[in-house]
């Protein structure tokens, strides 16, 4: 990763509206190399949709995002055809996404699942992707339940699962979308400590959630998202511990002291 | 629209490939003529009960015409009110099923000279009172093949006329009292009472005084094939050979005229029923190995390719590709089959599409199939979670692969069940085919029945083999949903 230049992901003048619905009005920031970065933000506020939008499952009406090297300008993406999907799918290669509901393939068992990009898109020799799928089980605690499905795993043990799916593809950079919203409470603590690993490892990362303190021990950066646009942006200690828009705070109120 | 592109040329290819590979009579070094023929009316045309080989009067009177004109014959069976079509829409070349002359089929065909001269006669339930010449028949009822010369009679004397595929089935109806009577070749009437040792009807009396005459029926236009029949006709009256025919089946020489009673006495023994199932046993279990099962697989393989292509088609966006999607879906599901084997079969010749029965049969079905499976792969498809395709995509698969590798593994589980459906009833939808002269096994079971003038017995078993291979087929289906459902939580 030392070649590519700095910032690692690099985003600017993300602009996309669903109909009248006008959810991202111009969002710009930067992820440098190895660091966490927490985007917050209530509901609605675009948080996800920027998040999308880094992987293309969302395509922006306008904007610059790059990551690494891969330089995609929407303004300019044509509507179809091949150049656009290369595109695209050279973007979408440069991250990995963890889902909110996992959305492991439940007719594959657990190694199937981590190494069915590996050797099915990018081509890796089996024995490589079984190998490295392995160590990756390992690393995220599940390796003795390889050749088990889906559905014979705890929520948290999915979503660990769901992880390692999408390290195995060595992204530059690992998107996760609200990864413990949709886990009973008792499961959250695994997932998290999970993530935090990997920020040792010096994976990057950029993560949208709700859990504050997880937030304030692991980002490097936080994002305050809100109707669109950055309101807000700094360390933890900036943005959560000191808060200087008042919708921030607010926020933070509701969030913190929900009663 | 690359998608939209692919499924039409997937759509295509299907379509172009069933033809190809049914193409083309080799020409040899003797034309190839093919024969239609009942294959189901003793004494004239049937399956001989020890050999299942097709025999009768009629079928040796055409095979010596070919000896003498030179000809490699080609048999093709089916129902005679199909048999005229068949001609017209140059399907076979010659009709050898004791065609009557009349003045409308002179008019329209080329009718060669006469080898067989017989009288019409009425058959009622023994014991009718009433109904001995044509007159009596005003206001009954009488079972005939709708487009016979025995039909004509019938109407002409004011009777209502049941349409029937044959001569035995019209005797079933009369034995069971479901019509007054019939009217057929005197000759066919008596073979009957001689195999079944039946006297449950009888003779009742002649259909009018004039003695009618069956030719051979060509195309108008096959003047070279007609001069030939005639040629080779009359040599073999001349050499005795028609003669010899002739007596073999009816002991007098039926070709020429006023030859006196025919004596039908020494022709097929008759047999119990047991003896029945038992010499049809095998053709039948022959023709459901070669013919239904192979058809079925074939037709719901490619109508699988069709379902899927047309239910992509539908969800794919683009307003016209789910258009025809719709259209397509909505014509199969809208029209009977079996009209849409006849538009296939009988209609696509005049628009320069000529199909052979099989290919015809498996485009027809397989379309069916398709529109039918069509909704049911659309709903599985739908049924598989958004974020499946998402995950799919994030880990970096195109629109093919996740299909291929994600969505279908996991539609297939919803899509089981229903599509056992459609495989079963498909395969005894082939039971229609005999229409488009494919000889599968219910057709088999109506040549047995109409040789052994019998059909209880042919049915049951026709039934049992049909019951056999369905309850195998949902066996089968338990099986799949088994293992689709090994990894779901329940």
């Amino acid at each position: 990763m030392t070649d590519t230049p700095t910032p690692l992901v690099d985003v600017r003048g993300l602009d996309k509206a669903f109909g009248d619905n006008h959810v991202l009005r111009g969002i710009d920031f930067a992820v440098d190399a190895g660091t966490t970065t927490v985007l917050l933000g209530p509901s609605g506020s675009g948080k996800t949709t920027v998040l999308r939008s880094l992987n293309v499952l969302e395509t922006p009406d306008t904007g610059i995002v790059r990551i690494g090297d891969v330089e995609v300008d929407f303004a300019r993406l044509p509507a179809k055809g091949k150049g656009a999907r290369a595109q695209i799918a050279r973007l979408r290669a440069q991250s990995g996404m963890v889902f909110q509901s996992h959305n492991l393939f439940p007719h594959k068992t657990v190694l199937e699942n981590v190494i069915e990009g590996p050797v099915q898109v990018q081509g890796r020799p089996l024995d490589e992707a079984v190998a490295d799928a392995r160590e990756l089980l390992d690393q995220v605690g599940l390796s003795e339940k390889a050749e088990q499905h889906p559905f014979q795993l705890s929520g948290g043990q999915q979503q660990r699962v769901g992880i390692a799916r999408a390290l195995a593809l060595r992204p530059k950079v690992v998107l996760f979308d609200e990864p413990t919203s949709a886990l009973d409470p008792e499961l959250v603590g695994e997932v998290l400590s999970v993530i935090k690993e990997l920020a040792t490892q010096g994976w990057t990362t950029i993560i949208v959630t709700h859990e504050i303190r997880f937030a304030q021990q692991v980002a490097d950066q936080v994002l305050f998202l809100d109707e669109g646009v950055v309101r807000e942006r700094g360390t933890s200690a900036q943005v959560i511990g000191d808060p200087t828009q008042e919708r921030t705070r607010q926020f933070l109120r509701r969030i913190l002291d929900p009663g | 629209m690359r998608h939209a592109r692919r499924l039409l040329g997937l759509v295509l290819l299907v379509l172009v490939l069933l033809p190809a590979g049914a193409a083309g009579a080799a020409e040899g070094e003797r034309p190839v003529v093919r024969v239609g023929t009942e294959g189901t009316y003793p004494p004239f045309s049937f399956h001989d009960s020890d050999t299942n080989d097709l025999t009768g009067y009629d079928v040796e009177v055409i095979k010596a015409v070919a000896e003498k004109a030179g000809w490699k014959l080609e048999f093709v069976e089916t129902t005679f009110d199909a048999i005229f079509a068949a001609l017209d829409a140059g399907r076979i070349d010659v009709i050898a099923n004791q065609v009557t002359d009349n003045p409308e089929r002179q008019a329209r065909y080329g009718l060669s000279d006469t080898y067989t001269y017989s009288r019409g006669v009425i058959v009622v339930k023994t014991g009718t009172k009433g109904i001995t010449k044509l007159s009596d028949l005003k206001g009954k009822t009488t079972a005939q093949s709708l487009t016979t010369n025995y039909a004509d009679l019938a109407r002409e004397a004011g009777a209502t006329v049941e349409g029937v595929e044959g001569f035995a089935q019209a005797a079933a109806l009369v034995v069971q009292g479901r019509v007054d009577a019939l009217i057929n070749d005197n000759l066919a009437a008596l073979d009957y009472l001689n195999t079944t040792g039946s006297d449950d009807i009888e003779i009742a009396g002649t259909a009018g005084d004039e003695v009618s005459e069956q030719k051979l029926a060509f195309r108008k236009d096959d003047a070279a094939l007609l001069q030939q029949a005639n040629t080779a006709l009359a040599a073999l009256k001349a050499d005795g050979t028609l003669a010899k025919i002739s007596e073999k089946y009816f002991k007098i020489d039926v070709s020429v005229e006023n030859s006196g009673d025919a004596d039908l006495s020494g022709g097929r023994a008759v047999r119990s029923d047991a003896e029945i199932v038992q010499d049809a046993a095998w053709p039948m279990f022959r023709a459901l190995l070669i013919a239904t099962i192979p058809i079925t697989v074939i037709s719901f393989a490619l109508g699988l390719v069709l379902a899927v292509a047309a239910a992509l088609a539908n969800i794919s966006g683009s307003r016209i590709l789910s258009g025809i999607a719709r259209v397509y879906i909505s014509i199969i599901r809208g029209t009977p089959l079996l009209l849409q084997l006849f538009i296939v079969f009988y209609g696509l010749p005049e628009i320069g599409i000529d199909l052979p029965p099989w290919p015809a049969a498996i485009v027809a079905l397989s379309l069916n199939v398709g529109g039918y499976a069509a909704e049911i792969v659309r709903s599985a498809i739908l049924s598989v979670p958004k974020g499946q395709f998402e995950a799919a995509s994030t880990i970096g698969m195109g629109y093919w692969q996740s299909l291929r590798r994600i969505v279908f593994p996991q539609a297939a589980r919803t899509a089981v069940p229903p599509l056992s459906n459609t495989l079963i009833s498909l395969l005894k939808d082939t039971s229609l085919l005999s229409v488009v002269l494919v000889t599968e096994l219910f057709r088999e079971a109506q040549n047995a029945a109409s040789s052994a003038q019998t059909f209880f017995p042919l049915y049951l078993l026709a039934g049992v083999y049909y019951w056999v291979v369905c309850a195998l087929l949902a066996a089968g289906q338990g099986r799949i949903e088994t293992r689709l459902n090994r990894f779901v939580a329940r």
